[in-house]
């Protein structure tokens, strides 16, 4: 009797502990998601009564030029970005564990591009980029060239790519860093001793032991790469020749100035398909189990 | 006995309450303009105990479109509302949810205190007018004053050729060039350029034909604006990438502004500002020299809701804030922004204001000729097409002036059939 209550007792306790969280959730979350749906599935313009179009969203989708040109814009850029962005996070992840002195400092001034405000740092950029800035006087001056930064399709998806590469840096080798951290000492002493060079033990030690620390980075940048909006609905606009345009654009316009939350949530989520497809492909691809005895 | 007064007292104040009409009133969320609508609003309610303003500015939100989009889908929509956008009045009107004003008897008389009949044709829509045009921003060039004397030019250039021979003076290889010409790459951005330059080449014939689903910018004057573009680019008298404020930093001679700037400039750069000269957008070689040249208007406007249960009210208090003058007067001094009024050079009770800031007056003076943009729904992806099939060809000398201009009219005809 007495253990039944307590039984009672304890469910009761757990329910309203989690249900603050349940109900936040099903309020926050599964609320606007079952409305994705409905609204995928339908044709509505805000002001005038819904309507069920099933699956035309869809078909109009795939055979929708601008979708497949954002499709098409969004692995471009990840093709400059995540080499850029894991390399060079990589690279400062491993000189924070060669300094001595203000480590705490050189954290910091890397984390601040990470907090700055991306309107603000876009601005700078489209400065430093500008046919007058300071870059293209340097070229000009040095090979009488200007490089046109934000006219060439490739080389704005590459000057936004260096943009968001320089904001993230400091997060990710950070997660990098702490990484190899945890890597044992003992397994490096170990291979020196059997003769193992520096390159042979950064690939057979440091590489497959920081994979989770790497398929976390890797991931958060995929994901990143997604939801980019900020800099190029600064800068470029979506331009040169649509190039730029990125899905958070897209689903923006689409929603709120084209009125067609109808679509929008259609391509909303097929982002989301998209990047569940790429994370997925991430993980079965390059995810190891990692075990340090 | 105390108990009674007590209930009569009660009783008096929620009859008078219920008796009483309460109208919800929003307005742009801006804090010169907000300032206005609250002195406005408390005079009102002075003067008219018996309607109550609930004003408010247009909820925070990404944009006030979103923010009263949201509204009308939830039901919260205000009975009147400031602050939109043609475009945006278009999307409202093909839905329904607006009120022509012309229905209300007395809507003329209003016009016509305001000199405004020239300005309200531009916001006709299938022979209504749903839309009230609280204020109206030409786009004007700005040139500098400076600049143009150190290569021998004692006033603004008026022509393309004049432009381009300025520019031939003026530009120097990255340092400098003769004008700011394609403003941005986003959608809006062809209001200041394109369609601007359109407006003055065409002496203000619209860009688009609604009503039959045309795109009319192909035609003589487009073809002169395009290969303005064009030349521009393909000489180096403009670049597409400019940097920040290159106006102030002397890169370039001249560009397009609203009289927005105008703030801006006289806190950001006074030195400047005293050194500037206000005129309207260059145009082709053969306008006439004493016609007046018409420019692109970025208006906003005051609509009424349909589903509003006071309409009437809500008609006279539109009527009480815009049939006074002194009104208006306050909204100049406060906002610093032109209101739509066809007398605003003229009108004595301006001019005070028109002699103390002569960039303002010059605004002022073009408010006649300064036209909205086409009442379209579909207005950003127009304004998508036109930057990519022809503003960008042309930067990027990809198309001729010809084969740009009748591409843009071919997809936008698409879009709006």
């Amino acid at each position: 009797m007495g253990m039944r209550t307590l039984q009672r007792r304890e469910t009761i306790k757990g329910w309203s502990i989690s249900s603050v969280y349940l109900a936040y959730t099903a309020i926050f979350w599964g609320y606007p998601f079952v409305w994705l749906f409905i609204l995928a599935l339908s044709r509505w313009n805000f002001l005038t009564p819904r309507r069920f179009v099933w699956f035309d969203n869809f078909i109009r989708m795939v055979t929708d030029d601008v979708f497949w040109q954002v499709v098409f814009n969004t692995f471009n850029f990840m093709l400059y970005f995540i080499p850029m962005v894991l390399g060079i996070a990589l690279l400062f992840a491993i000189a924070l564990t060669k300094i001595k002195f203000f480590k705490t400092f050189f954290i910091l001034a890397f984390l601040v591009a990470n907090v700055s405000s991306g309107v603000a740092y876009s601005i700078i950029f489209s400065n430093l980029f500008a046919i007058n800035g300071p870059l293209n006087r340097l070229t000009y001056n040095l090979f009488g060239k200007t490089i046109p930064w934000f006219s060439e399709p490739q080389l704005a998806l590459f000057a936004i790519a260096m943009m968001v590469t320089w904001k993230f840096i400091g997060y990710y080798g950070l997660i990098l860093y702490s990484g190899l951290q945890v890597i044992p000492r003992s397994l490096y002493e170990s291979a020196e001793l059997d003769g193992a060079t520096k390159w042979v033990k950064f690939r057979k030690i440091t590489l497959p032991l920081l994979n989770p620390s790497l398929v976390m980075v890797l991931i958060l940048s995929i994901v990143l790469t997604f939801g980019i909006f900020t800099e190029p609905f600064i800068i470029t606009g979506g331009g040169p020749m649509r190039r730029t345009l990125t899905f958070q654009m897209l689903i923006y316009t689409t929603a709120f100035q084209r009125l067609d939350p109808g679509y929008a949530s259609t391509l909303a989520m097929a982002t989301a398909l998209l990047t569940f497809g790429c994370v997925f492909l991430t993980r079965k691809l390059i995810e190891r189990e990692v075990s340090f005895v | 006995m105390k108990r009674l007064v007590l209930v009569i007292a009660v009783l008096t104040v929620s009859l008078l309450l219920l008796g009483q009409v309460e109208l919800v009133f929003w307005t742009a969320p801006n804090p010169l303009q907000e300032e206005f609508w609250k002195e406005t609003v408390d005079q009102w309610h002075q003067e008219n105990p018996d309607i109550r303003i609930k004003w408010s500015t247009i909820p925070a939100a990404a944009s006030s479109e979103e923010a009263i989009l949201i509204a009308i889908a939830s039901n919260q929509a205000p009975d009147i509302c400031t602050n939109i956008m043609s475009g945006f009045a278009a999307q409202l009107i093909g839905a329904g949810q607006l009120v022509p004003l012309e229905t209300f008897p007395d809507f003329w008389d209003l016009v016509d205190t305001r000199e405004m009949r020239e300005i309200i044709e531009g916001w006709k829509f299938d022979g209504s007018y749903y839309v009230f045009p609280i204020y109206s921003n030409p786009m004007m060039m700005w040139w500098r004053k400076d600049l143009l004397e150190s290569v021998g030019f004692d006033r603004a250039p008026r022509t393309y050729s004049e432009v381009y021979e300025f520019s031939k003076a003026y530009s120097h290889g990255l340092e400098r060039f003769g004008m700011q010409v394609i403003m941005g790459r986003n959608w809006w951005d062809r209001w200041f350029d394109f369609i601007t330059y359109y407006y003055a080449a065409s002496g203000g014939k619209p860009y688009l034909d609604v009503e039959r689903g045309r795109a009319t910018f192909d035609d003589e004057y487009g073809l002169e604006v395009a290969k303005f573009i064009d030349t521009m680019f393909r000489e180096k008298w403009t670049a597409a990438d400019l940097g920040a404020n290159p106006f102030y930093m002397g890169v370039i001679g001249g560009t397009i502004m609203g009289p927005w700037e105008i703030n801006w400039a006289k806190t950001q750069f006074p030195d400047i500002y005293n050194n500037i000269i206000v005129a309207p957008p260059p145009v082709p070689d053969s306008y006439p020299e004493d016609a007046p040249i018409n420019t692109f208007a970025d208006t906003k406007g005051l609509v009424m809701f349909a589903h509003s249960p006071h309409k009437e009210e809500a008609w006279e208090f539109i009527k009480w804030v815009y049939s006074n003058i002194e009104n208006d007067k306050r909204w100049v001094e406060i906002t610093n922004m032109p209101p739509a009024r066809g007398d605003l050079g003229t009108h004595a009770i301006f001019s005070s204001f028109m002699a103390e800031d002569p960039v303002f007056a010059e605004y002022a003076k073009y408010i006649p000729y300064a036209i909205p943009p086409a009442l379209t729904e579909q207005y950003v992806d127009v304004q998508d097409m036109m930057t990519q099939y022809l503003v960008e060809p042309l930067m990027y000398g990809r198309a001729t002036p010809e084969n740009a201009l009748s591409n843009a009219a071919t997809r936008i005809r698409r879009i709006l059939w």
